[in-house]
């Protein structure tokens, strides 16, 4: 088909009947969405990264060359030294959380149970719900005086908690709204990845007596390692980039306490006006984000799985 | 590829039947209940929330249950905030979102599916960056970009920023479903005379229509439940969305916690009617595009 065509493609094409080569087609098709990805995505991106070199205030005129400065000022004051902890913590626990937690709720319930269809379906709202109703949600129920949760703290005899308005906790209750958000998503695909686990080699573990840990640990994970490593790609990118729950319930604060790395971008950007800080920001969120990546997996395994997925 | 179905309803793996067997057996609907009660209780809540009288809001102690339920939280978001347009913007902006991405990804994801051109890899591999780029770093230079040339606070410029940032996915989606097209369809309209448009129309989009069907339901999501791309470009009722609205509450009028939590309630309903229609392509688009990119 296509190939034939394109080892020579400007060749003319004899036959009159077809208006146009087939080689143009595909250009004259791919166009239209590549052009609207490069003019609205790819170019304003390109643009942020080379303004983050630069002096960017849109209220002057001039935008003087700064080399560096832009990302070393960022590291050299102690907020962003915050925002950049307050990032590593609330990825690694989330991970965690979402990873683990997910686990044991999908092994657990990877068993002829009845009801599992339903609740399946009710587990997908969550990670489908808008995540700045979650962030507003879970304001209401940490709220101090009205909320929920203090209320039933109370009830048993324990103290409120300070959730929002004290710096320590304020991070602590970002991380839960966002792992009540999220679980559920890794409890579904790992949940799908157990049952696509061949059982033969279970089978010959219950035939040698092996307790439910050690096949598990032996059997179980090993196999399920693929599906454990998607969820954890798709986990962090997303992590990086949450700016939604953080906005509606903290808006970072109080302090930077529950600053995270698109939070802070945005502030610069429209509360400081200060967009070549801002870009700075939203660079080294993309930079650490795929340094995580890299770092757990290998660049060579992101690359191999796409050339498997074009075979 | 991996083989991950989450529809897969293939009996789990046996356990040996042991003395313990019926005591792990009632743990485990311990645990499926619990799991799904915290799962579905914080949204509840909201919608309990969203029920009660003004006065009930702030009752000290929390009652469990509203002591008369009233709609009067979703008229005030109508009468005393911009609900209607915030509705009416967000359901423009995440259709036209939705028709303009599948127009244009179906045909890209065709050609980089079936046509070896020059630059099919590279534009395959900088979708697949472009997947993980924080919407952050687009936002900020778009906002500048759309000052100079007059599409800030417009439905438009909305529309083809989501559109552009939506694209990556649904062609990275429409690519997986045509691939696992058999060749030999395609072939067969060849030599019936078929050009390419018409095989595209006419024969690839009705077998790949779960694959737009997920593309779309993914595609309307996204873009309604989108927060940071909608609060930097817009800055009126002219295009604001229902997120943004959301922040309106919280910071131009203090906390007005009813209004808000039926406005939250209202934003919900869309997922819960794809959640509940449409369970299928959700699911397939989540886990294609989840592997894929």
């Amino acid at each position: 088909m296509a190939t034939s065509q394109m080892s020579r493609p400007r060749a003319p094409v004899a036959r009159r009947s077809r208006p146009a080569p087939k080689w143009l087609t595909g250009y004259a098709l791919a166009a239209p969405a590549i052009l609207l990805m490069l003019v609205i995505f790819l170019y304003p991106l390109g643009h942020s990264f080379v303004m983050s070199f630069f002096r960017w205030d849109l209220n002057s005129a001039e935008s003087p060359f700064l080399g560096l400065s832009n990302y070393t000022d960022l590291f050299t004051g102690t907020s962003f030294g915050q925002t950049l902890r307050n990032q590593v913590i609330f990825t690694v626990a989330s991970l965690v959380i979402e990873v683990v937690g997910g686990m044991a709720i999908a092994v657990l319930l990877s068993s002829k149970l009845r009801g599992l269809r339903p609740a399946r379906t009710l587990l997908l709202i969550p990670p489908m719900v808008a995540p700045a109703v979650v962030g507003l949600n879970f304001r209401w129920l940490f709220n101090e005086q009205y909320g929920l949760i203090d209320a039933v703290l109370v009830r048993l005899g324990l103290p409120a908690i300070p959730w929002l308005s004290d710096p320590a906790w304020a991070l602590v209750s970002v991380i839960i709204a966002s792992a009540w958000q999220n679980t559920p998503l890794l409890v579904l695909l790992f949940l799908a990845g157990l049952q696509a686990i061949p059982r033969e080699p279970l089978e010959a573990a219950a035939v040698d007596g092996a307790s439910a840990w050690r096949t598990f640990w032996a059997i179980v994970l090993p196999l399920m390692r693929p599906v454990v490593v998607i969820a954890m790609m798709i986990r962090i990118i997303d992590l990086f980039r949450t700016f939604d729950v953080v906005w509606l319930m903290t808006q970072g604060g109080p302090g930077n306490a529950s600053n995270l790395l698109t939070v802070e971008a945005y502030k610069l950007a429209f509360q400081s006006v200060d967009f070549g800080h801002a870009a700075a920001v939203s660079y080294v969120a993309l930079v650490l984000s795929l340094l995580v990546l890299a770092l757990l997996y290998g660049i060579p395994r992101l690359t191999s799985g796409r050339s498997a997925w074009q075979a | 590829m991996a083989g991950v179905t989450l529809e897969a309803t293939r009996p789990a793996p046996v356990r040996p039947r042991r003395t313990g067997a019926t005591v792990g057996l009632v743990a485990r609907y311990v645990v499926l209940v619990l799991t799904v009660l915290v799962s579905i209780f914080p949204l509840a809540w909201l919608l309990i929330t969203s029920l009660r009288t003004s006065d009930e809001l702030f009752a000290v102690p929390v009652r469990l249950l509203p002591s008369t339920v009233t709609l009067e939280q979703y008229v005030t978001v109508f009468t005393e905030y911009e609900m209607a347009d915030y509705v009416w913007n967000s359901i423009v902006v995440s259709l036209a979102t939705v028709a303009l991405v599948t127009v244009l990804a179906l045909p890209c994801a065709y050609v980089l599916a079936r046509f070896r051109l020059p630059g099919v890899k590279v534009v395959i591999t900088v979708l697949l960056i472009m997947r993980m780029i924080p919407v952050i770093a687009l936002a900020i230079p778009l906002f500048s970009v759309f000052s100079g040339i007059g599409l800030l606070d417009t439905v438009l410029g909305l529309v083809l920023t989501h559109a552009a940032s939506k694209l990556p996915v649904a062609i990275w989606l429409m690519m997986a479903f045509i691939q696992d097209l058999p060749k030999e369809i395609e072939e067969s309209a060849e030599i019936d005379g078929a050009g390419v448009l018409r095989k595209l129309v006419f024969v690839v989009a009705p077998l790949i229509g779960p694959g737009i069907a997920a593309s779309a339901v993914l595609t309307f999501l996204f873009t309604w439940n989108d927060l940071l791309l909608a609060l930097t470009l817009t800055s009126s009722e002219a295009a604001q969305t229902l997120p943004v609205g959301l922040t309106n509450f919280v910071t131009q009028f203090g906390i007005d916690w009813g209004p808000m939590s039926a406005a939250g309630v209202l934003m919900v309903v869309p997922t819960l009617l794809f959640v509940w229609f449409a369970q299928g392509y959700l699911v397939k688009g989540l886990v294609a595009g989840a592997v894929r990119g």
